[in-house]
C-alpha cells in the first residue's frame, strides 16, 4: 500500500514538506548573499550594491522585473480574488496582456542611457541630475521614503501572515511560538505565532539584503521567479483533472465542466448564529472550519463555522458565531463527499445545535435574476450591488496594471540595471510568456479550486495553499506541496527585498552622499550602506509588529500613488525635451496631490480608507491626467531649460 | 555631476537612442490602446448583465467565450505582437557608458544568461 494514499497521512507529510522546503529555501537564499557580497569587492561599491554594476542578463533583468512586479498579492490576495468573484478575474488581469512591454519597453532604453549619461544609480538622481536640481531630487526622495516606508511595514505583515498560514499546521511550528518569552510576544496584539513569523521572515530578508545588496536582490528574485512559474505549471493539469473528475463523477469533460458547474452556482450566505451543545451541559470543542447540516422538514441546510469556538462544562451557549451557508446543491453533495472520504475538516452536526440569528444573501449575484454570476461580469459581490468589477473598474484596472506598472520607481530602477539593448529585447520577450505562464493559468487554476473545495469564501486568503495540499494530495505526492506553497513566499520576499534597497539608496545616495558629504570615501559608503539597509529593516519589523490600521488598502494607496507622483514626471523629462525642472516638479507634486485628494474626500465623506470614485474610475486615473496635464501647463508657461542640458541629454554625440 | 565624466562634443541633431525610443514607446503606447479598445468593450457587450443558462452556455476550449474572446485571443496576439516587436521592430542602440562603469571590472558573466 503507498503509504500517502490515505488523505490524512498526505497532509501530514504536505505539511512537513512545507517545513523542509522553506528550510532548503532559506540556505539558497544566504547562499546567494554570501555569493554576491564577494562581487562587491572587486566593483565601486554603491553602483554595485545598488544597482548591480549596469551589468544585468537577460535572465536576471528579466526574472528580477517579473519576481518584484509578482508581489504576495499575486500568490495569495489573486488566487483568493479568483475563488471569490469566479472567471471575471480574466478581464480584471487582462490588461497584464501588455504588461512587460508597456513596463519595460516604453521607459527602458532612454531611462537606462539617460542614466549612464548622468551617472546615476537611483530614480531621484536621474531627476536631479536630468534638470540639475538639487530641490527636484529631494523630492523625489521624499516621496519614494514615504511611500516605500508605508508599503514595506505592510509588505512585512503580508509576508509574515504568508508564512504563519503556510506553517500553521505543522506542531513543531506551534510548539516554538509557545516558547517564546513574553516580553517578545507581549510587543504585538497578534499572537506568537504572528511574532514568530514576523522575526524569522524579517531577519532572513534584512540580513540577505543588507550583506548582499542588489546582485543578492537579484540572484534571489530569479529563484523565487522560477518557483513560482513551476509552481503554476505543476498545479495547472492537476487542477483541471481532479476538478472535471469530481464534477462529472468520473467521467471527464475537462475544463467544460467545471465552467458548467460554476455557471450553476449561487454565492453562499453570511450570517450569524448561537452555538449550544446538544447534550447540555458538554464540553464540546468545535475547531475552525467545521461544517454543520441543519434539518428542516425533509431538506438539509449546510453551515460552514469559520473560527475554533469551545463551549465550556455547564456553558449553555456562544452568541454571535460567523457562518456561512452553502446553498448550491452540487457544492453541498462536494462537502458530504469530502467529510465521507477524510479530507474536509470536523462535522460538528451531532454535537452543536445553531440558532441562527442572521443570514445575508451577497448584494450581487444571489438574486435568480443574477443567476450564473461566477461565470459572466461584473461578477459576485458580497457587499456591492454593482458586483464585483463594474465597467468603470474594469477599464481603471487596464490602467492600474500596464500604466501604474509603468511608473513604479521599483520598476525604474530596474531598467536602469540591464547590460544593453540586446538584453532588453530579449527580457520583453522573456517577461511576456512568463506572464502568459502565470496569470491567465492562474485564473483557471481556482475557477477548480471552487469546485474542488467548496466553502472557502469564509477564509479565502488561504485557498492558495489548501490547493496545493489538496492537489498533491489526491495523487498520492503530498511531499510537492511544499515546492508549490513555496511560491507566494518566493513572491512577496523578492517584492520586500527591493523595497528595503530603495528606502536604503535612498537615504545613502540621494541624501548622505549628494547633499551632506559628497567627498565621503567607498569605505565610510559601505559601512553606511549595510548599516541603513539594516536599520530601515529593522524599523519597518517594528513597525510591522502592531501594524496600523487599513493595511491592505495602505498597499493599494502607494502602489498607485508612487505611479501618480512619477510617472508624467519621468516620461517629460526623457521624451519632451522642452520639459523643465518646475513642470515636472508641478507634474509630480499635483499627480500626489490629486490622488491622495480621492482618499480625503472619501474619508470626508464617512468611507475610512476607501477613496472617492470620480465617475467609478480609480483615483489612479485622477493622479496620473492631473499630473500629465500639470505637467505640460506649468511647462509651457515658464521658462524652456538650459540649451546644455537639452543637448546633453537628446542630442547626438560626436 | 560625475567625476569620471568626460566632456563629449554635441551636435545640434537629436540623438539616435532618443529618437528610435520615442517611436518605439509610441507604439507601445498605441498596443495598449488598442488592448483596452479590443478587450474591455468586447467582454462588456458579450460577457455582462445576460442571464445564464448552464446547459447552453456558450464556451470556448472550456473557457467562457466572452473571456476568451476578449482577453486569451487578444492575449496570444499580444503576444505575437511582443514576438515582433522584440526581434524584428525595436533597434539596438548604443547606451553609452556610466562614470562607474570605466572603475569596475569586466561583467564575469555571472548575472545571467545576458546575450
Amino acid at each position: 500500500m503507498n503509504l500517502f494514499t490515505h488523505p490524512a497521512l498526505a497532509v501530514a507529510d504536505s505539511n512537513n514538506a512545507v517545513l523542509y522546503t522553506f528550510l532548503v529555501y532559506m540556505v539558497g537564499v544566504f547562499v546567494i548573499a554570501w555569493l554576491s557580497n564577494r562581487l562587491l569587492k572587486s566593483r565601486s561599491f554603491l553602483s554595485e550594491y545598488f544597482l548591480g554594476s549596469r551589468g544585468l542578463g537577460v535572465w536576471a533583468f528579466a526574472l528580477t522585473l517579473a519576481a518584484t512586479s509578482s508581489s504576495g498579492g499575486s500568490f495569495m490576495g489573486f488566487p483568493s480574488k479568483i475563488y471569490t468573484h469566479g472567471w471575471s478575474l480574466g478581464l480584471w488581469i487582462g490588461s497584464y496582456m501588455v504588461v512587460p512591454i508597456c513596463v519595460m519597453g516604453i521607459l527602458g532604453k532612454r531611462i537606462n542611457e539617460v542614466a549612464r549619461t548622468a551617472n546615476a544609480i537611483t530614480i531621484p538622481d536621474v531627476l536631479r541630475d536630468r534638470f540639475r536640481s538639487v530641490a527636484f531630487g529631494l523630492i523625489a526622495v521624499s516621496l519614494i521614503v514615504f511611500f516605500m516606508t508605508f508599503n514595506l511595514i505592510a509588505q512585512f505583515k503580508g509576508g509574515s501572515e504568508i508564512l504563519r498560514t503556510l506553517l500553521a499546521p505543522i506542531d513543531a511550528f506551534a510548539s516554538a511560538a509557545d516558547a517564546l518569552p513574553g516580553w517578545l510576544t507581549g510587543l504585538s496584539s497578534l499572537g506568537g505565532e504572528y511574532v514568530l513569523c514576523l522575526v524569522v521572515f524579517g531577519v532572513a530578508v534584512i540580513v540577505y539584503t543588507t550583506y548582499g545588496g542588489f546582485h543578492a536582490v537579484v540572484w534571489t528574485d530569479v529563484m523565487q521567479g522560477i518557483v513560482m512559474v513551476i509552481g503554476v505549471i505543476i498545479m495547472l493539469p492537476l487542477a483541471i483533472g481532479q476538478a472535471s473528475h469530481a464534477v462529472s463523477n468520473g467521467q471527464g469533460g475537462g475544463l467544460e465542466a467545471v465552467t458548467r458547474n460554476m455557471a450553476r452556482m449561487v454565492p453562499p450566505r453570511k450570517g450569524t448564529a448561537t452555538l449550544s451543545a446538544t447534550t447540555p451541559g458538554a464540553a464540546v470543542e468545535i475547531p475552525s472550519g467545521s461544517w454543520a447540516f441543519v434539518k428542516e422538514g425533509d431538506t438539509e441546510r449546510l453551515f460552514k463555522i469559520k473560527s475554533r469556538h469551545l463551549i465550556a462544562t455547564g456553558q449553555s451557549e456562544i452568541s454571535d458565531v460567523e457562518i456561512w451557508e452553502i446553498v448550491t446543491p452540487s457544492d453541498i453533495e462536494r462537502v458530504r463527499d469530502r467529510l465521507a472520504s477524510g479530507s474536509e475538516r470536523s462535522d460538528v452536526s451531532d454535537v452543536v445545535t445553531l440558532q441562527i440569528k442572521e443570514l445575508k444573501d451577497y448584494a450581487y449575484g444571489a438574486k435568480p435574476e443574477e443567476g450564473g454570476s461566477y461565470v459572466v461580469g461584473p461578477g459576485p459581490h458580497r457587499t456591492s450591488t454593482d458586483g464585483f468589477l463594474p465597467l468603470s473598474l474594469a477599464i481603471s484596472f487596464f490602467f492600474m496594471w500596464a500604466i501604474s506598472g509603468t511608473g513604479q520607481p521599483s520598476n525604474m530602477v530596474r531598467l536602469m540595471a540591464f547590460k544593453d539593448t540586446v538584453t532588453l529585447r530579449r527580457s520583453i520577450f522573456t517577461v511576456a510568456m512568463y506572464y502568459s505562464a502565470i496569470y491567465f493559468p492562474l485564473v483557471i487554476i481556482f475557477c477548480c479550486a471552487r469546485v474542488l473545495i467548496p466553502g472557502m469564501e469564509s477564509e479565502p486568503d488561504r485557498i492558495m495553499p489548501q490547493m496545493a495540499v489538496e492537489l498533491t494530495a489526491n495523487i498520492g505526492m503530498g511531499w510537492m506541496a511544499g515546492l508549490l506553497i513555496a511560491a507566494p513566499f518566493a513572491a512577496v520576499m523578492s517584492t520586500v527585498d527591493s523595497f528595503l534597497l530603495m528606502i536604503s539608496s535612498a537615504l545613502v545616495r540621494d541624501i548622505y552622499q549628494r547633499n551632506l558629504n559628497p567627498d565621503a570615501s567607498e569605505k565610510r559608503l559601505k559601512y553606511l550602506s549595510y548599516a541603513i539597509t539594516m536599520v530601515a529593516g529593522l524599523g519597518a519589523l517594528c513597525g510591522a509588529l502592531n501594524p496600523p490600521e487599513f493595511l491592505q488598502d495602505i498597499i493599494v494607496y502607494t502602489g498607485s500613488g508612487l505611479a501618480a507622483c512619477f510617472l508624467a514626471a519621468v516620461v517629460y523629462s526623457l521624451f519632451w525635451p522642452r520639459s523643465n525642472a518646475q513642470g515636472c516638479i508641478a507634474a509630480m507634486l499635483s499627480g500626489f496631490g490629486a490622488h491622495l485628494a480621492m482618499y480625503v474626500i472619501g474619508f470626508l465623506k464617512g468611507d475610512g480608507f476607501s477613496p472617492y470614485r470620480f465617475q467609478g474610475m480609480d483615483p489612479i486615473i485622477v493622479g496620473l491626467f492631473t499630473s500629465f496635464i500639470v505637467g505640460y501647463v506649468v511647462t509651457v508657461m515658464t521658462s524652456p531649460p538650459p540649451e546644455d542640458l537639452v543637448r546633453k541629454y537628446f542630442h547626438k554625440k560626436s | 555631476m560625475s567625476s569620471g565624466e568626460t566632456a563629449p562634443v554635441l551636435s545640434t541633431e537629436h540623438s539616435e537612442v532618443f529618437r528610435n525610443s520615442r517611436r518605439e514607446a509610441i507604439v507601445i503606447f498605441s498596443a495598449w490602446v488598442v488592448a483596452l479598445l479590443w478587450a474591455v468593450p468586447y467582454c462588456y457587450f458579450n460577457g455582462y448583465g445576460q442571464a445564464v443558462d448552464p446547459e447552453t452556455f456558450s464556451t470556448t476550449l472550456g473557457i467562457p467565450s466572452w473571456l476568451f474572446g476578449g482577453i486569451l485571443l487578444p492575449w496570444v496576439v499580444a503576444d505575437v505582437f511582443t514576438t515582433w516587436f522584440s526581434f524584428a521592430y525595436m533597434k539596438d542602440d548604443d547606451l553609452g557608458i556610466a562614470g562607474d562603469e570605466h572603475r569596475s571590472q569586466p561583467a564575469t558573466g555571472a548575472e545571467g544568461g545576458g546575450a
